[in-house]
């Protein structure tokens, strides 16, 4: 158990600069997602981390000793691949038990330690199988056996779901949790997939472009969004963006767009009150654009016509136009009389309005 | 409704069209039945006439049937005749000891292929590249001079070397495709789970590739068993090989087919043990 350190950590394959400047401090114990779109090096920084990627400038800093020149042998970490990487010619048993055989335990104790890992990943009948014989999701569970019979410092997770239907990898994602309570050790799991980065993540860090965007816990990121970057990749349905102008009637300040139109609450219309007015993007989650007519207080209800409606069951989501956008909301009562083309009152929680400005695409607080 | 269904069902197989199209089902089947034992004929008519002539007395020759007149004093004859034992003997020995000692600088230079990139992988790349392009025919009259400058013409290493050479540069890339087959991350993992990069090749890698190696092993062990032209431009009497002896039987006074035969069939014997025993490795192997 230790803390990871990175500073200023870069790397470069020739011109291409894939890992721009990260530092980060992740605390002992600490369960770190690191989540971002394709090819934004998230994989890039895990495998420096690991040893498999050398670090082209910064330091990386495993508990008290930095690891830059260590072979990933003797950094202490284990390390969970997307693919598996079980090793094919060895029965499940022998995959669990070769790297406690490379660091000369005993056979008793590695079996006794194959055995706890065995009984806290259900693995028991399949010690005897090749990984051939496997499911994925079988697969999977004999990958993170295989990293926690070693008691690492570190455990290290690239997309460890992502070759898992969509079923499997909500069912694996569960267990991934329980499995943390059971062994507390610090990780770094890589992802693309902003859900597992919100269940799993004490913290999350969005990168993008070989640039970390923000670091925060999941709520933080998800209520507080550094940059339109981060708000547009963490939360399902995406948030909807309306490039507004900020106009003041009196003593109010309003956001327009064409066929659109609302009144800001006073304590936000504050900010617009004391800067020059640069062109802004308003953002809204779909779940905070809500139906029906707005309560009294709040003064941000509009009307817009219907262009799409999708029916979940358990709610509906609907499309509307405004402005030249087509704004979703979501979490409406499957029941509501609503039906393409109809005219309906909405009202957006004014918790829920960020605004960006348009240029930069920073979040305006 | 009924017709829509019909015209459906026949419209593309009519327009499958052409010859094939207008055989209807059953024709079909009997056309590809047809042309699969075309195939076969091909490859085992020489094989069954090889194997008649040499059961046949040397006045059968040149007749497709000549009655039920087998002998086998044809191979009592060729095994009477020293050479042939010892050629068998040499080609065995060679073909063993070329496949050992290529077998290790093939999954090397496989292994470097597929793992590495830099200079050193370039230009090895280049080499056998080259060596791959330009027909082997072309190497053999300076290999006669070099074997005859070094002293090793006729003998067991001056045959060895071009073969070791033939193996390295003709199985690497083979091997390169094994290795390219095997994910990289099995060996990342084994890094991290303890092992140097040397172990990591030597206790996962090389493992997983056996099956592929076992293939490879068997088709260079057969090449060299095979090989006719460094047989029969650098060797002599001394180091007789078996495909040299068995052509020796065309003579000034015609080609005596009835012993060429039996010898054949002879060299066929270790080739067809070694491809029935090894087919298991061999189809493994071109799977992975
Ligand atoms: N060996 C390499 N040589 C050159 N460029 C590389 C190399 N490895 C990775 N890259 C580049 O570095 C960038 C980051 O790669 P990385 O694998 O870290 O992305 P990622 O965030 O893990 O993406 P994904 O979600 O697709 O796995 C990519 O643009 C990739 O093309
Ligand atoms: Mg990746």
């Amino acid at each position: 158990m230790a803390e990871v350190i990175l500073k200023d950590v870069c790397k470069t394959y020739g011109s291409l600069h894939v890992v721009k400047d990260v530092s980060l401090h992740i605390q002992d114990r600490e369960f770190l997602v690191l989540v971002g779109p394709s090819g934004c090096g998230k994989s890039t920084t895990l495998r420096m981390v690991a040893g498999l990627e050398g670090i082209s400038t910064g330091t990386i800093q495993i508990g008290s000793t930095v690891v830059n020149d260590l072979p990933p042998k003797d950094r202490d970490i284990a390390m969970v691949f997307q693919n598996y990487a079980l090793y094919q010619h060895m029965t499940v048993y022998d995959n669990l038990a070769f790297g406690l055989r490379n660091r000369k335990v005993s056979e008793d104790k590695i079996k006794q330690e194959v055995m706890r890992a065995t009984e806290i990943l259900g693995l028991g009948p399949l010690l005897g199988r090749k990984p051939q014989q496997l499911s994925g999701g079988q697969q999977q569970r004999v990958a993170l056996g295989r990293c926690i019979v070693r008691h690492p410092q570190v455990f290290l997770f690239d997309e460890p779901l992502s070759n898992l239907d969509a079923k499997l990898r909500a069912q694996m994602r569960v267990e991934l949790k329980r499995l943390r309570e059971r062994v507390e050790t610090t990780s770094i799991y890589v992802t693309h997939d902003q859900v597992e980065a919100m269940t799993l993540g004490d913290r999350v860090v969005v990168m993008k472009d070989g640039c970390i965007q923000q670091v925060g816990t999941p709520l933080d990121i998800y209520n507080r969004p550094k940059n339109r970057f981060v708000a547009s990749f963490i939360g399902a349905p995406a948030m909807n963006f309306l490039p507004v102008d900020i106009v003041q009637k009196g003593d109010f300040f309003h956001a327009e767009a064409q066929d659109f139109s609302i009144r800001l609450p006073p304590q936000r219309a504050a900010i617009f009150a004391r800067t020059n007015r640069r062109p802004v993007t308003l953002g809204v989650r779909p779940e905070q654009v809500c139906f029906g007519p707005c309560p009294a207080g709040h003064e941000t209800a509009f009307s817009a016509p219907v262009e799409v409606t999708e029916q979940l069951g358990a709610e509906m989501v609907i499309g509307v136009r405004a402005g030249d956008t087509l704004m979703m909301a979501s979490r409406i009562a499957p029941e509501a009389p609503i039906a393409v083309h109809d005219h309906v009152p909405l009202w957006l929680d004014p918790r829920g309005l960020h605004f960006f400005d348009r240029e930069s695409e920073e979040a305006i607080n | 409704m009924s017709l829509s269904l019909a015209v459906s069902s026949t419209g593309p197989r009519a327009q499958a069209g052409g010859f094939l199209g207008l055989l209807g089902v059953a024709g079909r089947r009997v056309f590809f039945a047809l042309a699969v034992v075309a195939i076969l004929l091909i490859f085992i008519g020489p094989v069954a006439i090889l194997l008649l002539t040499s059961v046949r007395p040397p006045s059968g020759v040149y007749y497709i049937w000549r009655g039920w007149e087998f002998t086998l004093d044809n191979f009592a004859e060729v095994l009477a005749q020293p050479v042939v034992l010892h050629s068998m003997w040499n080609s065995f020995v060679l073909s063993s000891i070329a496949t050992v000692a290529s077998l290790g600088v093939t999954v090397g230079s496989g292994y470097m292929l597929s793992r590495f990139t830099g200079p050193i992988q370039r230009s090895w790349f280049g080499i056998i590249y080259v060596f791959r392009t330009v027909p082997y025919i072309s190497w053999v009259l300076p290999l006669y001079l070099v074997t005859t400058n070094l002293g090793i013409y006729d003998t067991y290493l001056g045959l060895l070397l071009p073969h070791v050479a033939v193996h390295v540069c003709f199985f690497s890339w083979i091997m390169k495709g094994f290795f390219d087959s095997i994910s990289p991350s099995m060996e990342h993992a084994a890094l991290i789970d303890g092992c140097t990069r040397w172990g990591a090749f030597r206790r996962v890698a090389l493992p997983s590739a056996m099956p592929g190696i076992a293939a490879l092993a068997i088709l260079s062990w057969l090449w060299t068993w095979n090989e006719f032209l460094f047989g029969l431009i650098l060797t002599a009497q001394r180091t007789p090989v078996i495909t040299v002896t068995m052509a020796q039987f065309v003579t000034e006074t015609g080609t005596e087919w009835h012993l060429m035969s039996a010898t054949a069939v002879l060299a066929m014997l270790p080739a067809l043990l070694i491809t029935i025993f090894g087919q298991k490795y061999v189809v493994r192997g071109l799977r992975m």
